[in-house]
């Protein structure tokens, strides 16, 4: 009866020795995983935060005018070239984009033609 | 004695009893034990549960983080990027001169003869090699393999838009702590308030928004750039702010700098002059005198003064730069920036009510903003009846421009003046703190001397047709060697847009321009500060979401300017 119940506690501390290991490998795994992705989490956020900087400064409204001023034809937008909506209707074009694609003649689509 | 005691014992066989206890008592005593052991295990390892990350990460940030600082529209203005510092123990070294080779061959800007300095000091267990340095630099040393030099990550801070809003952002040494501007304002806030920005994650910080657009920013750099260079000005400046509100949307202070330069030794004309220092604004203080007489009741629009002779007081003689004379009417006395006029209107409040006045809007305090340069007034130190009269046109008193600007704003935003800030602030927050310094009515009369003064006084070339442009010129000799310097001036215009609903206000400056052929030989604010404030005005207009309107009047000239350009093309 002793030797029985002996055996039985003695098998009873192997398995839980083995299920207590193997747990304990398993959360050991989780945790680097974890670890390794807050790291990453880490690297990606600092990426971001360069990337940041750096459209930030992509983005300098010198750059920009420089940029503009070699390779666009814009200039300073006047007052007079603000619009109201109600006095919109006015400027509309005689002949609408519309009306020229029904003729065939599409201005947009001819540039875009051009480009390829 | 006690050994013959317990034999005694043993060799009585039935007392067992006494020993037993004892057994139980140990028996016991280790069960408690062990099982406060065992508690205390569990406590630890299941219930708290490790918590390495958090030691890691406290490693990794041996500073303060600093938060970002965002403009008004979130674009990233200052921001932290990891970089590496290299760093020596000398102890550690085996080979100092084989080190001192390999490292000033890896990295040629490092100086042999004082890295070696450096690496001989007896003791020293942690040297700086060099501080933030790129990559491939920190991959190549690391390469090297030299034993006790290695490195770590340390947080640098950048500024993206260059020198674009440096005298408002200040800039950090290299050690991440705010020496100037609002990055030493949140220093000064403390440590808590600057992580509890960043966060507890260090790395989802919260930014500091502050209240300067870049984009209004740059276009008021730009057009100042442009005319300290055109008239040949030794420094220029101007601040555009929201006088509904108090914030300032941009302010640039030229010559200025870049934070982003390793040497920070700049020199004192690079500070921000449109804080930290006092200038004496010239006529642009008359609006300011104007103001207080009709606050006072004193004169009104109809008022007229006698600007025919020179102004004799005591010794001292006062005399008009546009000279007249006539008897002019108020507002001829505005647009024509009669010194005599403007004397004549404070001698009638008298030396006390002037005084009282100036003290109202805050001429006798320091401006204190969030960006710690700032200078306090000067004023007259004896307040004669001549100070009282040479005040009134802006001589012998010396304020911030901040200062100034914030003032004059009041008086057109209906007589409410609200501190000026660099920090973004809703309007809510601004009706609390907004302070009453004139009655509404004065602040209209104001308004339309503003407008007369551009559409027919000295400030005409700031007339941006559309946009209700308003404002006052100054021209002020600048004090050399204790006397006024007919030469040496100080230009400056104070305007704001839209005039029928004012919002904005704007100050350009120009130190010492100087008169170019365009300009007939002039050199006065009419003919350099007002255009380049025209310009600006025209580049923010849109920027900042104000509509065009225009009078039968307005399209008439437009159409008169039309014409004459086709004639000139």
């Amino acid at each position: 009866m002793h030797k029985f119940f002996n055996a039985c506690l003695v098998l009873t501390v192997l398995v839980a020795a083995f299920f207590l290991y193997s747990l304990e490998h398993s959360t050991r795994g989780l945790e680097r995983q974890i670890t390794k992705q807050k790291a990453d989490i880490s690297d990606e956020r600092e990426e971001i935060k360069v990337l940041g900087a750096e459209w930030s400064s992509l983005t300098r409204p010198d750059r920009l005018q420089k940029l503009a001023r070699e390779n666009l034809q814009l200039y300073t937008v006047t007052a007079s070239q603000f619009v109201s909506e109600s006095e919109l209707a006015a400027r509309v074009p005689a002949e609408p984009v519309i009306l020229l694609n029904d003729k065939g003649d599409d201005p947009i689509g001819n540039i875009l033609k051009e480009m390829q | 004695m006690n050994m013959t005691e317990d034999s005694d014992r043993r060799a009585d066989g039935p007392r067992k009893l006494a020993g037993q206890n004892r057994i139980r008592l140990v028996a016991t005593g280790f069960s408690i034990g062990f099982f406060a052991i065992a508690l205390q295990l569990a406590n630890l390892t299941i219930l708290k549960g490790p918590s390495v990350e958090e030691d890691v990460l406290a490693q990794h940030q041996p500073r303060t983080p600093r938060p970002d600082i965002v403009d008004r529209n979130g674009v990233i203005i200052a921001t932290d990027i990891a970089v590496a510092s290299l760093y020596a123990d000398p102890r550690k070294i085996l080979d100092i001169d084989d080190a001192v080779e390999s490292l000033t061959a890896t990295i040629p800007d490092l100086d042999a003869k004082a890295l070696r300095a450096k690496l001989t000091q007896p003791g020293r267990a942690f040297v700086w090699l060099k501080r933030q340095v790129s990559p491939e630099e920190r991959d190549a040393v690391y390469n090297l393999g030299i034993p006790g030099v290695g490195y770590v990550n340390e947080r640098k801070r950048v500024y993206p838009m260059g020198r674009l809003a440096a005298h408002a952002v200040g800039y950090v040494d290299v050690d991440s702590k705010g020496i100037a501007g609002i990055e030493k304002y949140l220093d000064d806030q403390g440590a808590i308030y600057t992580a509890s920005l960043a966060g507890s994650d260090t790395q989802a910080s919260s930014p500091a928004q502050i209240s300067i657009d870049t984009r209004v920013q740059y276009a008021l750099t730009d057009e100042v750039e442009l005319a300290v260079s055109k008239f040949k000005a030794i420094a220029g400046g101007g601040i555009v702010l929201d006088i509904t509100t108090g914030e300032i949307i941009a302010l640039v202070s030229l010559p200025d700098f870049n934070p982003n330069q390793e040497d920070k030794n700049f020199s004192k004309r690079q500070a921000n002059m449109m804080t930290s220092g006092v200038f004496e604004l010239g006529s642009v203080i008359k609006a300011v005198t104007f103001a207080m007489a009709f606050d006072y009741g004193v004169t009104d629009l109809n008022g007229r003064y006698d600007a025919r002779f020179p102004l004799v007081i005591g010794k001292a003689s006062i005399s008009d730069y546009h000279a007249t004379r006539r008897v002019l009417t108020v507002p001829e006395i505005f647009i024509n920036s009669s010194n005599i006029g403007a004397a004549k209107m404070a001698l009638d409040v008298g030396i006390e009510g002037h005084q009282e006045f100036l003290r109202r809007v805050g001429f006798f305090d320091r401006l204190i903003t969030e960006v710690p340069e700032s200078a306090k007034p000067l004023l007259p130190k004896h307040w004669s009846k001549l100070a009282t009269a040479t005040v009134a046109f802006g001589h012998g008193f010396a304020v911030q421009p901040l200062q100034g600007i914030s003032v004059i704003g009041g008086l057109i935003n209906d007589g409410l003046m609200t501190a000026p800030t660099f920090l973004k602030r809703d309007v809510a927050e601004a009706d609390v703190l907004a302070k009453r310094i004139v009655k509404p009515e004065t602040s209209e009369k104001m308004r339309y001397l503003f407008r007369l003064n551009v559409t027919e006084g000295t400030a005409e070339k700031a007339d941006v047709i559309g946009y209700r442009v308003g404002g006052k010129t100054g021209t002020a000799e600048k004090v050399v060697n204790g006397r006024y310097a007919k030469d040496k001036l100080l230009n400056s215009f104070i305007g704001a847009f839209p005039m029928d609903a004012p919002r904005y206000a704007i100050i350009v400056m120009l130190d010492e321009p100087k008169a170019t052929p365009e300009t007939y030989g002039f050199a006065t604010s009419g003919w350099n500060a007002v255009p380049t404030a025209g310009k600006i005005i025209e580049r923010i207009a849109p920027l900042l979401g104000v509509k065009p309107k225009f009078t039968a009047e307005d399209i008439e000239k437009l159409a008169k300017k039309a014409k004459a350009t086709k004639k000139d093309g």
